[in-house]
């Protein structure tokens, strides 16, 4: 066990901090989906041109084909740089690219992959229905073989970037009449097909950055169908473990910066002589410090064994918890400040309210405890 | 850097598990043999943070915390910590200063105990006999002395975070033991036709154990490493090891209790040996305010 770099790494962090200081864009990222899709597309681009997406990514594809640890300096490095979310590419940088790295065709992954690192193609993720969240296997939008086609009628829904987004990674039933986790496929789907209609949705701090989608006999070619035609559930599966994996690096960083903000902040208000606040503070630090080491415990796991930990859910569950806490704790701080937040203003009470999410998406908070009590703990299954 | 044990690591994590279940099992701890100390002795258990084994601190906390999980004696800390950095050889007590004088943990058999007197470790000889009674933590026994008049101090001021480390890692082996108790009795007692872990309000309990024993054994893993790497930050780090090791053992003592139910809190279940311990560590060397927040 040790926490030291090699000099190589070394060497690789010095060279992520001095671009990114001469290349950080000065402006604010815009917070609407809409208006900052040209933002984030431009943004990814300098990325990719500068050899900074998809540090471990293989070559083949656009990628670095750098290591694990390297990909984990990089974020540490961009957090640090207060570089901007790299919002609408966040599905196909994030699950999206790694789920066709691990499952897709040659010809898919050579069509998509180097497109999702260059910032051309936006992705979104269709997984959840309105009858179908928590509950994914029960999800009913489906997909009639027709020749060489699927056609898809149905809807989806919470959507994060739908209306913006050029592809979709697309869970459905393919098999009628089939039951829970079987009959299901994972379909690229092209978001300008036509019978595609998109509805966004307003979230409580005001930013429409999600959507309903609805799908009136849509046609899909089967060629985009993903690891077999009937093994969706697999296929989302790994989708699910990247989206609930690959996230919590990026947020370990964030939330570094986030207490030592909060520290200083209740120093310079002398609010840090409440000894409540003091201990909570003193709690949250020791937390994400933790959050660090778990980080590093996981992905030292990757390098020695393949693949991450079942504590990856560990730390999904935690860092989630951990940035609502946080983010009560800014707007604690704020006091009766927080009323003069205006709908859609980005600041503490803004990430405040966005930060419900957290526990939400992506695998509630109640589904991530079932999943630590059966995987790890061996207890039996309640589905 | 790798925050996962290497196979010699393992081996000897391993072996240090095996040989506590065969001769010091944890539902034993309330009444261990007078001969245990002298076996631990023999085994090595009492030596190997002597400068000479050249141990780093994270396989201690490694090792450590797999004798914590079957509550081991107390005084293997303060013997530890003696051993590496005063050269002391044989059994060393655990002093808890008081108001007005000092409890002696473990004593019995012990020629010096050690402790942390504000932010000084320091050691100093029992004389005579110690009269002890058994201890809220049923593992240890208490005798109270007066003050010393003379005290020893270390002056390596690591001495001090070895000890706090040491303590977080036995205090992570009780939040894993307190886990694994639950997690087994939620398998096996059935109620309403099924195994009790079946139902969400009490996986979910469960599951709550996990995340905490998981936070606080990386937090370990890497306090660990700062010490080994003189790094700036170890006194912050090993103090976030310290208070999240407590609170995990503490939390996961409670919960054991809940989740065992009715038998839980009698004197004859195990989970009551879990709490006790619990609540004993977290007055060693605690986790100060001003290095968790520290500029
Ligand atoms: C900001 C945001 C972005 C999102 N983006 C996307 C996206 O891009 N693509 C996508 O497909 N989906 C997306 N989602 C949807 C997300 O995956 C679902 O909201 C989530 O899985 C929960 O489903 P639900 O909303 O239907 O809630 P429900 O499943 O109805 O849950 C309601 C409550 O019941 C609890 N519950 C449900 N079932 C159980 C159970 N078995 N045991 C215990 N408790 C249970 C839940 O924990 C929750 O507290 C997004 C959600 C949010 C908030």
């Amino acid at each position: 066990m040790d926490i030291g770099f090699s000099p190589e790494e070394t060497r690789f962090r010095e060279e992520c901090r001095d671009w990114l200081h001469a290349n950080v864009p000065a402006e604010k990222r815009p917070l609407d989906a809409s208006d900052a899709i040209g933002f984030d597309k431009a943004w990814q681009r300098r990325l990719f041109d500068a050899g900074w997406a998809g540090i471990n990514w293989p070559t083949d594809y656009g990628g670095r084909g750098l290591s694990i640890v390297q990909q984990v300096i990089w974020l540490e490095e961009y957090a640090k740089a207060h570089a901007p979310w790299i919002g609408a590419n966040f599905v196909g940088i994030n699950h999206g690219g790694p789920t066709l790295i691990l499952n897709a065709s040659e010809e898919q992954k050579a069509y998509h992959l180097p497109r999702i690192l260059k910032g051309e193609a936006i992705w979104c993720q269709g997984f959840s229905e309105p009858g179908a969240g928590s509950d994914l296997a029960g999800i009913k939008t489906r997909g009639r073989i027709e020749g060489d086609e699927l056609l898809v009628n149905g809807s989806k829904i919470w959507t994060s970037f739908a209306h913006v987004a050029d592809w979709q990674e697309l869970v459905l039933r393919t098999e009628e009449g089939s039951l829970r986790h079987k009959g299901l496929s994972w379909v690229i789907c092209d978001m300008h097909a036509p019978g595609i209609t998109v509805r966004p949705i307003r979230k409580m701090s005001g930013q429409t950055e999600f959507a309903e989608v609805f799908y009136d006999d849509v046609r899909i070619p089967l060629a985009n169908v993903v690891g077999g035609l009937g093994n969706g559930w697999k296929v989302a599966m790994s989708t699910l473990s990247f989206e609930r994996g690959t996230g919590f690096i990026a947020d370990q960083v964030k939330q570094s910066q986030e207490i030592e903000e909060l520290i200083a902040k209740a120093r310079a208000k002398g609010m840090i002589k409440d000894d409540r606040i003091a201990d909570s503070l003193a709690q949250m630090r020791s937390e994400v410090a933790a959050v660090r080491a778990m980080t590093y415990r996981n992905i030292s796991e990757v390098l020695r064994t393949g693949q991450p930990g079942p504590e990856a859910s560990v730390i999904r569950l935690f860092t989630s918890e951990l940035g609502q806490r946080l983010k009560r704790m800014a707007v604690l701080l704020k006091g009766e400040d927080i009323i003069d937040f205006a709908y859609g203003d980005d600041d503490a009470v803004g990430d405040y309210l966005r930060g419900f999410a957290a526990t939400i998406a992506g695998g509630t908070a109640q589904i991530q405890r079932d999943i630590i009590g059966e995987r790890l703990l061996g207890l039996p299954k309640s589905r | 850097m790798d925050l996962t044990p290497n196979d010699e690591q393992i081996a000897l994590q391993t072996a240090t598990a095996d040989w506590c279940r065969d001769h010091m099992p944890l539902a034993g701890a309330r009444s261990r043999s007078a001969g245990l100390w002298q076996q631990l002795h023999a085994m090595g258990w009492t030596g190997m943070t002597a400068p000479e084994m050249g141990l780093d601190h994270a396989t201690e906390a490694l090792l450590f915390a797999e004798l914590g999980r079957f509550l081991a004696p107390v005084a293997l800390l303060s013997t530890a910590v003696a051993a590496r950095w005063t050269g002391a050889a044989g059994k060393t007590a655990l002093a808890l200063p008081a108001q007005e004088d000092v409890r002696i943990l473990d004593g019995v058999e012990a020629s010096r105990a050690l402790g942390a007197f504000g932010d000084v470790l320091a050691g100093f000889p029992l004389d005579g006999q110690l009269s002890s009674m058994f201890s809220l933590d049923q593992s240890t026994t208490l005798a109270r002395i007066a003050r010393p008049a003379a005290i020893e101090p270390v002056d390596d001021p690591h001495a001090l975070l070895h000890l706090q480390l040491l303590t977080a890692a036995y205090a992570v082996g009780c939040a894993d033991a307190a886990r694994d108790m639950a997690a087994d009795y939620a398998k096996l007692r059935e109620q309403f036709d099924r195994p009790i872990g079946w139902f969400q309000a009490l996986k979910h309990l469960c599951s709550d154990m996990a995340v905490r024993a998981a936070v606080a054994r990386s937090q370990l893993y890497y306090a660990a490493c700062t010490l080994d790497a003189d790094d700036r930050d170890a006194a912050f780090h090993i103090a976030a090891a310290k208070r999240l090791a407590d609170q995990a053992a503490l939390d996961n003592g409670r919960a054991n209790i809940q989740v065992h139910g009715g038998i839980g809190m009698t004197d004859e279940a195990h989970p009551h040996l879990c709490l006790k311990r619990a609540h004993l560590l977290q007055f060693i060397v605690p986790a100060d305010m001003a290095a968790l927040l520290a500029a």
